[in-house]
């Protein structure tokens, strides 16, 4: 009866915002990241890509409440950066490398049934030569 | 042995690389390298819970003096996976859609009339369900498919009902999910120590190996333990319910995680120059 709607779990409220900036009062360069509507897939993938990054000297993330559907991000970065920018960065790799992803998927589901058994007969060749030698 | 790599293919092998070793129309088995477990793992929850699909998710139940209580069988009717190819493009959701209620270009529906005349027992099934869209149908693998067991009925039962069908994904009900769970794989040694086994006596003879443990190399004995080690390569196999291509459901996975990541690029860009003008 109490339940909430589970369309909350992806579905924006009313005059909420996807993704709010608080920077951080205390640390320089630092600032928290509040997105809305999403989860560990997003909140993990973020972190860990920017934890690659030399500027970023903090980087963490946490889904508050199961019940919010939310997570938040802290960032720290080197003065010479800002976090804004280093988590554009994240977002512009991540983007590439889902894109790579898909091509190389794309590519790879055309030529299966082409290439299957022509792929089948080089291994059985090569197998053939390397134990010749 | 007989699998295919895109490095084979072009000839060149940098950044994340696919190996496709099996793939029929409802199931995969691949191997994706030299990614970020969080990415590999990214993928595999947008596969079970962002992939849209559609399912009864509506009913009208006009007779029903089977067995079955009404909430029972609308709970089965919900679980039949239907055909749910390009629905990403063809369908919107109920919820953004114009219509009040529903309608064609967010909904489809399916209708269930059967009786039982004869003096045995009678199967409804999936394959009773018509519907008014014919690219979106209760799965049968062939004309065989007895289809699924909706309910069971004797001689004089009733059941006479509207479905509408809807457009959502697994994270909302499990009944949206493309797949039948994602078999996920790394590190089949445990050289890593990411899992610790359980054991009686002796892990060597309770935990067998996985199948993917051919293509990595064994740990040598005595070998120190690398802390820097990083998980590299990633098994993935799965089946799906039959709603969906297998290869379909990869696809769509990564256009939706990479769409998550333009749509957030865009917020963080309209927040930035917002600031500026502050
Ligand atoms: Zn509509």
């Amino acid at each position: 009866m109490n339940a909430p709607d589970r369309f909350e779990l992806f579905v924006l409220g009313e005059g909420q915002k996807k993704l709010t900036i608080t920077p951080d009062t205390k640390l320089p360069n630092a600032a928290t990241f509040t997105i809305q509507k999403e989860d560990h897939t997003v909140g993990n993938m973020l972190r860990m890509q920017l934890l690659k990054n030399k500027k970023v000297l903090f980087a963490g993330y946490k889904v508050p409440h199961p019940l919010e559907h939310c997570i938040i991000l802290k960032i720290q970065t080197t003065p010479d950066t800002t976090p804004e920018a280093m988590l554009m960065e994240a977002f512009d790799e991540l983007i590439k490398e889902f894109s790579t992803i898909r091509n190389k998927f794309e590519v790879i589901f055309f030529f299966f049934f082409f290439f299957f058994f022509f792929f089948f007969s080089i291994n059985i060749f090569f197998f053939y030569i390397f134990n010749l030698e | 042995m007989n699998d295919i790599s895109l490095s084979a293919i072009t000839g060149f092998d940098s950044g994340p690389t696919v190996q496709l070793k099996e793939l029929e129309s409802d199931h995969i088995k691949f191997s994706l390298s030299n990614v970020d477990l969080s990415v590999a793992n990214g993928i595999r929850r947008a596969m079970i819970a962002d992939v849209p699909t559609m399912a009864i998710d509506l009913v009208e139940i006009e007779t029903n003096t089977t067995v079955l209580t009404d909430e029972f069988i609308a709970h089965r009717l919900g679980l039949i996976p239907l055909t749910s190819t390009d629905v990403d493009k063809n369908f919107a959701y109920t919820r953004e859609c114009n219509c009040t209620d529903y309608c064609n270009l967010c909904s489809v529906e399916l209708n269930l009339n059967v009786k039982c005349t004869e003096d045995r027992t009678m199967e409804v099934t999936s394959r009773e369900l018509i519907s008014q869209n014919d690219n979106i149908v209760p799965v049968t693998i062939d004309d065989q498919d007895p289809g699924i067991l909706i309910a069971k009925m004797r001689k004089g039962q009733e059941l006479k009902l509207k479905c509408i069908a809807k457009k959502g994904t697994g994270k909302e009900h499990a009944k949206w999910s493309p797949v039948c769970g994602v078999g996920f794989d790394y590190d089949p040694y445990n050289k890593l120590r990411h899992t610790t086994y359980w054991i009686e006596d002796d892990e060597k003879t309770e935990w067998p190996l996985s199948e993917n443990a051919k293509e990595e190399q064994p740990p040598i004995e005595g070998e120190p333990f690398d802390y820097n080690a990083v998980p590299n390569k990633f098994y993935y196999k799965f089946e799906t319910t039959g709603s969906m291509e297998a290869k379909d459901v990869v696809l769509s996975s990564l256009n939706i995680l990479q769409a998550k990541f333009d749509e957030l690029r865009n917020e963080l860009k309209r927040e930035q120059n917002m600031n500026q003008y502050n």
